[in-house]
């Protein structure tokens, strides 16, 4: 099912509600990290809209990721569907490269076999994703729309529509929402944690750094390799 | 197939890390031609398809399928979806995130 056309911006809420109600239940569900894209779930629930709920254990959370997660689940009495890796591929990554591979070699490899994997294996029995993807997340993610077909997981024959009904929304808006409407949330918050991951890929950031900062900051912003350095023939990427 | 040859004149080394793989899965001789794009040569053939497609990253993979033309830059990707060999499914999910900062906050 393709995304419907849409014009003009919308609410997250109208976001939302248009989104569920475009597909049949059990073909789309809202992917929920464990942290602030948790007004999504009360979004939903205080629409009186009923939709399937997931989060990807990568086995590296927080203890205080999986105590929010249970909280959530009580919280708006909903089933939430917990992903987990292929124990195949991690036991094959951790025999040959340890368990803190990603510190040497990148977080790509680990986070592949931890979250994509499962991800896409979920994706394959949905039309539609809901995430709390956001444009003031990354200079990545600027071009960010409310809904757009899933470049990276649909397929030629399979064609998944990603919403992310709070792209318009700056990180204070979401913060508003969950002190306004008494959401409950991760209490890594209180710490300082930001943007929350996995427990050795985050850490707390000062008030005056950027949320990515709080994540894989050991890692370089590397220049690809394989662009056709050609200039003016070619649109260099990366 | 376009594969880029670096304005040194050496090969580019992910084109032959991807030649390699296509040779040792089988797969070389599905391709119907290997075209190079030469960064010294804009006027190579693999860099006027580039330019055409505006494309920009190399080795990338032109699939004509019932007059459609398809461009796969994803090599996991065109080897999964084409070639119909699901075999480096975590390589696949590999150069997925490699290549889609999106999925960074998943
Ligand atoms: S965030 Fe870190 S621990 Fe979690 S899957 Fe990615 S690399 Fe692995």
């Amino acid at each position: 099912m393709k995304p419907r056309k849409t014009t003009g911006r919308r609410s997250p809420q109208q976001v939302l509600r248009d989104a569920i109600s475009h597909h049949p239940a059990g073909r789309i569900a809202i992917s929920f990290s464990g942290a602030e894209d948790v007004v999504l779930i009360d979004m939903a629930a205080q629409q009186g809209l009923s939709v399937d709920v997931f989060t990807l254990d990568t086995g590296r959370l927080h203890t205080e990721t999986y105590k929010f997660l249970e909280e959530v689940r009580k919280h708006y009495d909903i089933n939430i569907e917990v992903l987990m890796p292929d124990p195949k591929e991690v036991r094959e990554l951790v025999t040959k490269k340890g368990l803190y591979s990603f510190y040497q070699d990148g977080h790509s490899e680990c986070c592949a076999v931890r979250k994509i994997g499962p991800l896409k294996s979920k994706l394959e029995s949905l039309d539609a994703w809901i995430t709390g993807q956001r444009k003031d997340q990354s200079v990545t993610r600027i071009n960010l729309a409310q809904t757009q077909e899933d470049q990276s997981f649909s397929t030629d024959d399979h064609t998944i529509v990603k919403y992310n009904p709070l792209s318009d929304w700056s990180l204070t808006e979401v913060w508003g929402y969950i002190r306004e409407n008494n959401v409950p949330y991760n209490k890594l918050h209180d710490k300082g944690f930001v943007s929350i991951g996995c427990e050795p890929c985050t850490r707390a950031i000062t008030p005056d750094q950027h949320e990515r900062a709080g994540r894989w900051w050991w890692e370089e912003q590397t220049q690809k390799e394989c662009g056709l350095h050609a200039q003016n023939v070619v649109k260099i990427v990366g | 197939m376009v594969k880029k040859i670096l304005a040194n004149g050496e090969p580019c080394k992910k084109c032959q890390d991807v030649e390699r793989r296509l040779k040792e899965a089988n797969h070389w001789a599905k391709l119907d031609a290997i075209v190079i794009a030469n960064e010294n040569d804009p006027k190579s053939e693999g860099m006027e398809l580039a330019q055409s497609y505006d494309i920009g990253v190399a080795p990338f993979f032109i699939v004509e399928n019932e007059g459609e033309i398809k461009i796969y830059t994803l090599f996991f990707k065109f080897v999964n979806e084409v070639l119909k060999d699901r075999s480096s499914n975590s390589e696949a999910n590999k150069e997925l995130i490699e290549n889609n900062s999106d999925l960074d906050f998943i």
